[in-house]
């Protein structure tokens, strides 16, 4: 995988990622992509990589992956100032640099074209050899890729014919999220609005790969556009040939940068360029003290029209070649562009979805699974879990476990569907009796049904210690669990493991969810405790009559406390609670 | 079932000391052609209880010529790997039932997938 790795220039991107997920991505990006500058806000990490797109675009822990345009300061207005003038000051703080817009749209042209004629595995850049195979499979998958636009048209005609202005509503609702409690409408909303401008993009896309012998020569309609724009272009290599050389040099603007070999790109690879003007929308998102002068709405707007004047791009709400998302808060000034059309949470491989996908994958990541692991999931569900953690170990070897005949049905459809069969394996049997030997497992991963979306028979919360101590007993010495609980289950089993541990010292920090900056390399500080107000010091609980009426004295003490961290799933949250048993 | 999963399983049927290995009767075993990975054979081979394998292999007929005693160097013998990932991965149980060796408490195996559910009176 490495070989892939630094194939290419250096982009500055940024992904989208559910709150308490940052810190998965941070180190997903800087383990999977060697990515340089990561930087974590809430709800985004923005990072620089020299990793072919297609290895970027299989990020796991991300929602959605944008190239970053423009990171600024926030924007600060004072209370006095006229609407005029904010309008103003906004459009020549955002729109300033003309090389910023154009070379981001180059660099998002290029990425583009990677990623439709992406097999990583085969491209040998810089050879003829390499170059002609990279051109037929492109072509290979365009046409797959076509057909999939064709049958995503038959469904989106309707709202296609939705009329401008209601498309510019429901535009400007669709833009960038943060808020966990709206992700999941959102993204419903996402799937049907995405589908016409990005289906579109493709299209037009091709339109330009298509265009590889004629793009020299310019139908003459668009000629003057050309024209300046080659104007453009020269000054954006002028502007990188004087630019800083070294490659560590990352802080200023990777695009800018990036394009240092444009006017070679040029030559070559003419389909590559974007036709100028370009033709675009801009979704906005606007929080906080600059909320009080613009809606999001009121703030498209003002960008788009400051866009077309100073650029001479064309703005198109409907049918746009490409998206930028322009996200302004109080501590952030964040421009993009979307590179894929579905979210990367969107799994391919997966069929039926169960637990939200970045989640399973952030599960499974924490349980330190090598090859040749055994790992158990004795709640499987459809087995998301498993299928996130087999996608990325390929040499061990997965059960499933579930009571419910219909999940594990779909759980099976799952893997054969993931073309998983020979990693997991799927087993009817109750979590309370594992029929597995004692010790023979390494790593135990659940995703305890909260009651909201499964209504389950037997109750959690009393079942929960023999549950427990079940995964305990079918755990090797030094094997992992992972659990994700509710917040109630998750307080329950802290209470529980602090009664069996005697005044153990794994005292934790009772800390408010602030969600804001934490700084990922200290997961303990990052260990939320949901329940404050609640007896939470686990040394000084010393109240054994709570305890449910399962009252078997597991050996619990042997399951030692490593972290525990919070994540949202959508309408509530979640705890990943790990622990490793430890000889007791 | 693929064997790799039996022989993982065991037992747990209320006074039942020894639930190992169980005893498969197959009504219908299917054999698919599942990629071969030396690099996951090898791993999983310090994994097996190398007798239940070979004993369910024999039961379903499908041994092969495997040895009793698991080969030293296994890790470099492609072929013998080769015959270990065949009973392992490529032979499934798609219906019949495990019985267990103690008990004689059976469990039916349905579209490939063993029920081990007890009932409340057998935990």
């Amino acid at each position: 995988m490495s070989d892939r790795i630094r194939e290419g220039r250096l982009v500055r991107y940024y992904c989208t990622a559910g709150n308490g997920l940052e810190r998965f991505l941070v180190d997903e990006v800087k383990r999977k992509l060697e990515a340089e500058n990561v930087c974590q806000i809430p709800g985004k990490v923005l990072f620089s990589s020299s990793a072919s797109i297609s290895a970027v675009s299989e990020l796991k822990a991300a929602e959605r992956l944008f190239l970053l345009l423009k990171q600024d300061s926030p924007v600060q207005l004072s209370v006095h100032t006229s609407p005029a003038k904010a309008a103003s000051i906004l459009q020549s703080k955002l729109l300033a640099d003309r090389n910023q817009w154009t070379s981001a749209v180059l660099t998002w042209s290029r990425l583009q074209g990677e990623l439709v004629s992406r097999r990583p595995t085969d491209i040998i850049p810089g050879t003829d050899l390499g170059a002609g195979k990279e051109e037929e499979e492109g072509r290979g998958d365009k046409e797959q890729r076509d057909e999939k636009e064709k049958c995503r048209m038959k469904t989106t005609k309707s709202t296609i014919q939705q009329t401008e202005k209601e498309s510019e509503i429901r535009r400007v609702t669709t833009g960038e999220e943060n808020g966990p409690q709206t992700l999941e409408k959102k993204r419903k909303r996402e799937k049907d609005t995405r589908g016409i401008g990005e289906w579109r993009d493709v299209e037009r896309y091709g339109e330009i790969s298509g265009a590889i012998g004629e793009a020299p020569t310019p139908e003459k309609k668009i000629k003057t556009d050309d024209e300046e724009w080659e104007k453009r272009g020269g000054s954006v290599c002028d502007h990188a040939r004087r630019g800083p050389g070294p490659d560590n040099d990352v802080d200023s603007v990777e695009n800018v940068r990036s394009t240092r070999g444009e006017d070679k790109i040029s030559a070559m690879e003419p389909r590559l360029l974007p036709r100028f003007p370009v033709c675009f929308r801009i979704s906005c998102k606007c929080t906080g003290s600059l909320s009080r002068f613009f809606s999001s709405q009121e703030l498209s707007k003002v960008i788009g029209i400051g866009l077309s004047r100073r650029l001479g791009w064309k703005a198109d709400l409907k049918n746009p070649q490409l998206e930028v998302n322009v996200c302004l808060s109080d501590d952030h000034c964040l421009l993009g562009i979307p590179l894929t059309r579905l979210p990367l949470a969107n799994r391919s491989y997966i069929k039926t979805t169960g637990l939200r996908s970045t989640v399973a994958w952030a599960v499974a990541s924490l349980a330190q699974i090598k090859p040749g692991s055994f790992v158990v999931d004795p709640m499987c569900g459809v087995g998301t879990i498993l299928i996130e953690a087999a996608q990325e170990h390929k040499d061990s070897c997965f059960l499933g476990v579930d009571i419910d005949d219909g999940q594990l049905q779909k759980a099976n459809e799952n893997v054969e569907f993931a073309n998983l069969g020979n990693k997991i394996h799927l087993l009817k049997a109750s979590s309370i009796v594992l029929p597995l030997p004692s010790a023979s497992v390494d790593a135990v991963l659940c995703d305890l049904p909260f009651g909201r979306k499964f209504s389950t028979k037997t109750h959690m919360s009393a079942n929960l210690p023999v549950i427990v101590t079940e995964m305990e007993r079918v755990l090797c010495i030094g094997g992992t669990l992972v659990l994700l609980l509710s917040p109630q289950l998750s307080c329950l089993l802290k209470k529980l493991l602090a009664q069996k541990s005697t005044g153990s010292t794994s005292n934790e920090e009772t800390k408010p969810h602030t969600g804001l900056k934490d700084c990922p390399s200290s997961t303990k500080q990052q260990a939320f405790q949901i329940h404050q107000g609640v007896k939470s010091s686990s040394a000084q609980s010393t109240d054994p009559q709570s305890e449910p009426q399962h009252s078997l004295p597991p050996p619990l003490s042997s399951l030692k406390h490593q972290a525990t961290m919070r994540v949202s799933l959508g309408a509530i949250d979640g705890l990943i609670h790990k622990y490793v048993k430890v000889d007791a | 079932m693929k064997l790799l999963t039996h022989n993982m399983l065991t037992s747990h049927v209320k006074g039942v000391t020894k639930g190992y290995p169980l005893l498969i009767k197959a009504t219908e075993v299917k054999l698919n052609e599942v990629e071969f990975n030396p690099q996951f054979v090898s791993r999983m081979i310090p994994k097996l209880e190398w007798s239940a394998l070979i004993q369910a292999a024999e039961e379903l007929g499908h041994r092969q010529d495997l040895p009793e005693e698991l080969l030293p160097e296994y890790e470099k013998n492609e072929e013998f790997l080769k015959k270990v990932h065949r009973a392992l991965l490529e032979v499934e149980v798609i219906e019949g039932c495990l019985k267990c060796p103690e008990s004689g408490r059976e469990f039916p195996i349905s579209r490939g997938i063993p029920n081990m559910l007890l009932n409340e009176d057998e935990v």
